[in-house]
């Protein structure tokens, strides 16, 4: 139980890291006509945060999740649902308020997140194959309510255009990503749900004789993880101008990536929120570093694949000292 | 211990890294050599994993590899909105002198567009449409019109073996809701509607893979005592009908049609020529005109594109299709 008396200094190795990233970034960055180095510019500092920020708000809940010692592979497939529930209320007249249908997509996306927490807190099955099931069945609902169609938002001046020109500001989506943050900081740092959520995942027979509400715990990780990935719909609404009953696909590896990244054991029990914060950020900036790089997309995948192995590597050294 | 032996590990690797990148990723922007101009064309490709995409890539490699002012530069959405709108927004960064996008899909990629409008770089939009104009040129097909074209060349088909417009017809299916999809079928319905003795007897959904389209057509097949043409939406889907229809020994009571036309051994122009499909219907790659529109117009600063350039279909049967493997197969390409 050495490791217990490491965390600072692991979040300082982290931090580390990214920081090196962010050198080699500025150092390797291409330059503008005017000689300044483009990464460094502001415009394209605020991209990188704003094209983090779904992924980046789905993998702080996907954190709970992971302590808990589960996993939650139907992320993607709820973020389509949010898009298409959230186009289906805007474009269709159900609503004149686009609250209400913002409030209809996050809620429904609650409701899926719930429904795989209740399973697996009352069946005992595997989150691995709950949550594989409900990332089936949830695409296909997607797909059944939209018959297959992506719902165009529209430039006009409708309620659906004002929602989208509203939601895809970047100060909104990179503020929305910041208050995710701070609440789930919080959240887990400083309320006795965190210290649930972290001692369900660390050892569950222990936390059960201790006579924590292993269950609760258990479907309050999974229904954070809906509403969370609900706002990321909307915000992926805002921000393609459609509700896509194909979006997300595969948002939950990146998801994931994110927080084994930034330390978080995948069995449970030991991670923190900055840790995926910092994780969030890495994927984020490498993109962006290659991409202004132009460097081949085929070896982009490459790269990512030896920082992911790398990043997890560092932590196993770390918990097996 | 052993973290302070990974900590320089890491960093010999950013290092090497930096050095793999520097050497192998010339910078997107000009650098301090001013007498000869270097423009630089930047490309957000929606896939790179679907093969007529992949063509494209290859073909407009090849175009733009002759000017030796030029170089061109291809991200891959990996058919992921969010991922091209950030792929285009760095690119909008790097300042290129011309931007090309094959949207992935049309309301997502519509507002970074026009950002890059807005940042004085010229853009031309391939392929698919997006909701608004922000292009200086979009440049496209028509899949109606390929649609009603492989109708036609069905209907004669038909005629020439009845005497009269007469048979079953099974139509494969690409993803449902894409246009390609939409029209292809709907351009072929118009023509096939037409007369009444021409029945689609089955309509399966293959989503465009060949692999699905052999599973779909085994049940066709196994439901259908006669069919005589196989209408594929694209060429893959076409082929693996073929394929299924040769696994139970009926590939000669019927003939297949397919559309994309592609060149290469994988492509379905030589499947024309090896007699398995009896047609395809050439879905053009578009970056021919894109880098004859972008050529100009970096080259010559009077010239004003056409908002709109529409590129006609070509069809591809026994008889020409020697001759057209030759224009549209690309070399390295399989």
């Amino acid at each position: 139980m050495l490791m217990l008396h490491l965390p600072p200094l692991k979040k300082a190795q982290r931090l580390v890291a990214l920081a090196a990233l962010l050198l080699l970034a500025v150092l390797i960055s291409p330059t503008a006509a005017d000689g300044s180095r483009i990464f460094l510019q502001a415009g394209n500092l605020t991209d990188i945060l704003r094209q983090v920020s779904l992924i980046g708000i789905i993998s702080l809940s996907m954190t709970f999740v992971i302590l808990t010692g589960g996993i939650d592979l139907s992320v993607g497939s709820i973020l389509a649902f949010s898009t298409a529930v959230a186009a289906m209320f805007l474009t269709r007249g159900y609503t004149t308020h686009m609250a209400v249908a913002i409030a209809a997509a996050v809620a429904a996306s609650t409701l899926a997140g719930l429904l795989n927490g209740v399973v697996i807190a009352t069946t005992g099955i595997q989150p691995f194959i709950v949550t594989l099931a409900s990332m089936i069945g949830v695409r296909g609902l997607a797909k059944w309510l939209t018959s297959n169609q992506n719902i165009d938002i529209g430039f006009g001046r409708d309620l659906a255009a004002e929602f989208a020109a509203a939601f895809r500001e970047k100060a909104v989506v990179i503020g929305a990503y910041a208050l995710a943050a701070a609440v789930s900081w919080t959240v887990l740092a400083r309320t006795v749900f965190g210290r649930h959520v972290r001692a369900v995942g660390d050892n569950e027979k222990a936390a059960l004789y201790a006579g924590l509400p292993i269950r609760s715990t258990k479907i309050a990780a999974y229904l954070l993880s809906g509403l969370f990935t609900g706002c990321a719909g909307v915000l992926y609404a805002a921000e393609n101008h459609q509700g896509n009953p194909n979006a997300g696909v595969a948002y939950e590896l990146d998801a994931i990536a994110a927080v084994v990244i930034g330390g978080t054991r995948l069995s449970g029990g030991q991670g923190s929120i900055s840790g995926t914060i910092i994780g969030t950020l890495i994927m984020g900036v490498l993109t962006n570093m290659l991409r202004l790089n132009n460097v081949d997309s085929n070896v982009e995948m490459m790269i990512k694949a030896v920082i992911i192995v790398l990043a997890v590597a560092v932590q196993r050294e770390r918990n097996t000292n | 211990m052993k973290r302070a032996k990974l900590l320089p590990v890491l960093g010999g690797t950013a290092l090497s890294l930096a050095l793999f990148l520097s050497s192998c990723a010339p910078a997107g922007v000009p650098t301090g050599d001013p007498p000869k101009r270097q423009f630089v064309v930047a490309f957000s490709q929606a896939n790179n994993a679907e093969p007529y995409r992949a063509a494209q890539n290859a073909f407009l490699t090849k175009l733009l590899a002759a000017q030796p002012d030029l170089k061109l530069v291809i991200s891959d959405a990996q058919q992921d909105n969010s991922k091209q709108v950030a792929q285009v927004e760095t690119f909008i960064r790097q300042k290129p002198d011309l931007l090309i996008v094959a949207p992935n899909e049309r309301a997502a990629l519509t507002a970074v567009m026009g950002q890059a409008m807005e940042a004085k770089i010229p853009v031309i939009c391939l392929e698919r449409d997006i909701l608004q104009p922000n292009y200086t040129s979009y440049v496209h097909s028509d899949n109606v019109a390929i649609g009603r074209l492989a109708g036609q060349f069905i209907v004669d088909q038909l005629t020439k073996k009845y005497g009269k417009p007469r048979g079953n017809v099974v139509a494969m299916r690409g993803l449902l809701g894409v246009e390609g999809e939409i029209n292809r079928d709907r351009g072929a319905r118009e023509i096939l509607d037409r007369y009444p003795e021409i029945k689609i007897v089955a309509d399966p959904v293959a989503d465009w893979i060949q692999a699905k389209a052999k599973d779909r057509m085994t049940e066709v097949l196994r439901a259908q005592p006669r069919i005589d043409v196989v209408y594929g939406h694209n060429d893959p889907m076409a082929i693996g009908a073929y394929l299924a229809a040769k696994e139970l020994g009926r590939e000669k009571e019927m003939s297949f049609v397919g559309v994309d036309g592609l060149g290469g051994t994988a492509g379905g122009i030589r499947k024309v020529l090896d007699g398995i499909l009896a047609a395809t219907f050439v879905y053009p790659l578009c970056v021919d005109k894109a880098a004859e529109i972008a050529l100009r117009l970096l080259h010559d600063p009077g010239f004003r594109p056409e908002k709109e350039y529409l590129l006609q279909s070509v069809m591809v049967t026994a008889a020409n299709a020697a001759s057209m493997y030759e224009t549209y197969s690309i070399p390295g390409m399989l």
